[in-house]
């Protein structure tokens, strides 16, 4: 039985050591917030924060995930109040909504290692693939996140 | 979708009766009745179990919109409640949405199917929501003016609240809505003047966004029963072959393991959990019959295509005389151009999550095609329709290829092999090898110019893989832009003919649809007719448009041309533009580039349209950049491409998707407009590639006629600064 410790709890899990932190997160713990999109690590969509370093849940071996704080989209606020979230919402940025945990994630990650971050160094960073195009919104919505915590 | 669009049959079949009822617990609900007749007609695949009801207003104030498009992120589950509310007079904050059932009645009036496809939502929404909207407000009014003993005429309705002005009373709407419930709802309420409109043409925070930011948004994928089950699965790489035989006894002793159930063409693996049903899966060995396409390859469909282009076809469309003009010509052009297969590739894989009882059956999936999904489980299931009922989701994108139920069809067959409800699942693999791909094309163009060195005809031949047997579609249905007759360039003799050769690969309806291929190709050779009469490409497109049906699409050309200062366009900067009628909106696209050897540097890109009345600008907006970005990613890239039969590409490192770091500035100004909305989901992916593909030609000489540009040698990169 391996221990998890997930968004601040510590949760027992009974799978196979080899099972994608992805499928664990959604279907063992009801955490469906993270998202399935290519099973390679190619896309993003299974974005989490692993010791605050954004890792691709669907090539992370759960067994790889012991005694490390795993964040997923639920775990970043109980009222949307994460400045992130906060962000992408005010600059109204999904619009399928499916990659878009991952991007926050990835996102959260890069500001916390760049508070105040280029264009070159979110390029850099985020590489998750959204195919409904919003990519200028997400760059708008970290340059704001930037600017916000700027000014705190 | 199930049947072919004709374009005349087009036109908006009111509902004859809009129908109140009290809603469960008191309040109003109000929804269409339809004459008898009529609904049987329509009502092939549908329910009729569930209420018909679009709007529904509560005794504690909530309003609830049934919206009859979906939500896959082009904002339909705001839009149509934004039509709703412009009439009702409601407070937007006390707005829920719900997916409607599969039922006929949420049928979209200009097409006669409950599907979100081809940009129809608001088009074909905009007269009847509003209608809906009316009635309620005009039954609101009269219950309050009963009860208050005043003329309804003195009344006035605003964010939920009836006032009567001389006496200064007001009252909720929800106080009022059981005994507005009581009367006969009126047919034909007087509707705003679109001057007085106070939601249409904002931009309220869309509906579905909240929950888009939490994690709580539930997509088909996230579907979880009591008891449930997980389905992995996995069909012939060739495609159209068939299973001949299977061995499962490896996976057998899989953990979790439940069962293998075999289809016609593949095999599904049953598991407790989806990754023990994935692991159990790749041990199962499998043998195929590989059927038709078995030898078949990109290159040989090439050639089929552009060998069909000598043969006679059907003539869509004739003006004039396009062949004598031709044959009578001093001088004529003549090019070809083609385009590859393409995959959808959402970002949701597609999954079916299914539930089977004595009643009959319940599915769960992100569906742009409600009863589409609900025929395919009855034909599984052989039960009446009227015993599967469709929960609608929101879509992790949809894009035209979850108009589609194949995936439906398999949840419900493993469903029924263990008794227990089943979530099935695909795999990003089986997503990019098994689309209804966006099918291949070809059109050649002829053109005639006299004396004068005028252009006097215009001759084009679409070959396209459409599988007409399919849907009825065939070659009528992908001409569909160029044999338009809002097709705007005037041209005295003008011939369309169109050619189908059934491959069968099976092909869909892939984001714009024909307008994915035929404005690169036609505005791409419009460009050449310009440097042939060595014209300026703008110039004379505008040349082309000085008539009455051209002036929509002129004005957008002016305003992109404008913004994008066509003539004074930066130093070692090329400029390349492209202009067209998709959807019901008049479109045009700039791409500002510069070339590094073989690299493209595009700088910036800018669009304009005229969709009518513009119901939300910021999602217009974002719609215009996000299907441009579709329509860019396919340009640069995009191609689907066989070899035996079998797709050769499986995921996102051989299908290429852009990124981040490869998005261009992207500027889009939406002209004020007071004509009947427009689509605004598809238009936006049209452009990009005639305009980018006349940038490359501007700056180089070289002229793309076929994509992705990627195979002629070209990089590329996003030049933000």
């Amino acid at each position: 039985m391996l221990q998890l410790e997930v968004n601040g709890k510590t949760y027992p899990v009974d799978v196979e050591p080899d099972t994608p932190l992805l499928w664990v997160l959604r279907d063992k713990l009801d955490l469906t917030g993270t998202k399935f999109g290519c099973g390679i690590g190619a896309c993003g969509a299974c974005t989490v924060l692993m010791d605050g370093q954004a890792a691709r849940s669907c090539i992370v071996p759960v067994s790889a995930v012991t005694g490390k704080a795993v964040t997923t989209i639920e775990g970043l606020s109980n009222d949307r109040s994460h400045p992130v979230q906060q962000v992408w919402l005010a600059e109204s940025v999904p619009q399928c909504g499916y990659c878009q945990s991952g991007m926050m994630l990835a996102a959260i990650a890069l500001l916390k290692h760049k508070p105040q971050p280029t264009d070159a160094d979110i390029d850099a960073a985020m590489t998750n693939i959204c195919r409904c195009g919003t990519y200028n919104r997400i760059r708008r919505a970290i340059h704001a996140v930037a600017r916000r915590s700027n000014r705190v | 979708m199930s049947g072919p669009i004709e374009p005349s049959a087009w036109g908006i079949n009111r509902r004859e009766f809009i129908h109140s009822m009290a809603a469960a617990g008191g309040g109003l609900l109000l929804g269409f009745a339809w004459p008898a007749g009529r609904l049987e007609a329509e009502q092939s695949v549908a329910t009729t179990r569930l209420p018909s009801a679009f709007l529904q207003i509560g005794i504690d104030d909530r309003i609830t919109i049934i919206s009859p498009a979906v939500e896959m992120g082009q904002g339909g589950h705001t839009a149509m409640p934004m039509i709703l509310m412009e009439e009702l007079g409601g407070d937007w904050n006390r707005v829920t949405v719900q997916d409607a059932p599969a039922s006929a009645v949420y049928n979209n009036p200009v097409f006669h199917q409950q599907s979100t496809v081809g940009s129809f939502s608001v088009r074909g929404w905009y007269a009847e929501l509003r209608r809906v909207g009316a009635a309620a407000r005009e039954m609101l009014l009269q219950a309050a003016a009963a009860d208050w003993g005043v003329p309804a005429g003195e009344l006035t309705a605003e964010g939920s609240v009836i006032s009567h002005g001389p006496t200064g009373r007001s009252r909720s709407f929800g106080s009022v809505a059981s005994m507005a419930a009581r009367l006969a709802a009126p047919q034909q309420p007087a509707l705003k003047s679109s001057s007085d409109f106070q939601v249409i043409g904002t931009s309220p925070r869309r509906v579905d966004l909240p929950e888009k930011i939490d994690g709580s948004a539930r997509f088909g994928i996230d579907m979880t029963l009591p008891n449930m089950l997980y389905a992995a699965v996995k069909t012939c790489p060739t495609l159209g072959g068939t299973l001949k035989s299977f061995d499962d006894s490896a996976a057998k002793q899989a953990p979790g393991y439940h069962a293998t159930v075999a289809l016609p063409d593949g095999i599904i693996v049953i598991a407790d959990s989806y990754w023990r049903a994935h692991q159990a899966l790749a041990q199962v060995k499998t043998e195929y019959d590989l059927g038709k396409l078995a030898g078949m390859d990109s290159s040989r469909i090439a050639q089929i295509l552009r060998t069909a282009l000598s043969d006679p076809g059907i003539v869509i469309r004739s003006e004039g005389d396009a062949p004598a003009a031709l044959a009578a010509a001093p001088e004529t052009l003549e090019a070809v151009y083609e385009v590859p297969y393409l995959a959808h590739a959402c970002m949701e894989p597609m999954n079916c999550t299914a539930r089977i009882d004595a009643a009959g059956c319940e599915v769960w999936c992100g569906t742009q095609a409600p009863q589409g999904a609900q025929q395919t489980a009855a034909n599984v299931l052989k039960i009446p329709t009227d015993q599967v009922r469709v929960h609608t989701t929101y879509l992790g994108g949809g894009f035209g290829r979850r108009g589609e139920s194949d995936f439906v069809a398999q949840a419900v067959i493993a469903a029924k092999a263990v008794d227990r409800p089943v979530k099935l699942i695909w795999s990003r693999e089986e997503d990019i090898q098994h689309d209804y791909y966006r099918p291949v094309a070809a059109i050649r163009f002829r053109a005639a110019f006299d004396e004068e060195r005028k252009l006097s005809a215009l001759d084009c031949v679409v070959a396209t893989s459409s599988a007409p047997t399919r849907i009825g579609a065939g070659p009528a249905f992908y001409t569909g832009s160029i044999a338009d007759s809002n097709y705007a360039y005037a041209v005295p003799n003008f011939r369309v003919t169109g050619l189908d050769k059934d491959i069968g690969v099976r092909f869909g309806f892939w984001r714009s649809v024909n307008e994915s291929h035929n404005p690169f190709m036609l505005e791409g050779f419009i460009d050449e007719i310009a440097h042939h009469l060595h014209q300026d490409p703008y110039e004379y497109r505008r040349t082309l448009l000085q008539h009455e049906r051209g002036k929509r699409q002129l004005a957008v050309l002016d305003l992109a041309a404008e913004k994008a200062r066509w003539h004074d366009r930066s130093a070692g900067h090329a400029l390349g533009i492209a202009a067209f009628e998709a959807f019901g909106s008049y479109i045009a696209t700039v791409a500002d580039i510069s070339m590094r050897g073989q690299e493209i540097r595009l700088h910036r890109v800018v669009t304009t349209i005229d969709c009518g009345v513009a119901i939300h600008p910021d999602n217009i907006q974002a719609q215009l950049e996000g299907g441009m970005v579709y329509g860019l990613t396919a340009a640069l890239r995009g191609e689907i491409t066989l070899a035996n039969g079998a797709v050769e590409q499986s995921n996102f490192t051989d299908y290429h998707m852009l990124t981040m770091g490869e998005m261009p500035r992207v500027e889009c100004f939406v002209l004020p407009s007071t004509a009947a909305p427009g689509g605004i989901g598809e238009p936006g992916t049209a452009p990009i590639a005639p305009a980018l593909a006349n940038a490359i030609y501007a700056a180089t000489g070289n002229r793309p006629r076929s994509l992705p540009l990627s195979k002629q040698g070209l990089t590329y990169s996003a030049q933000r600064a």
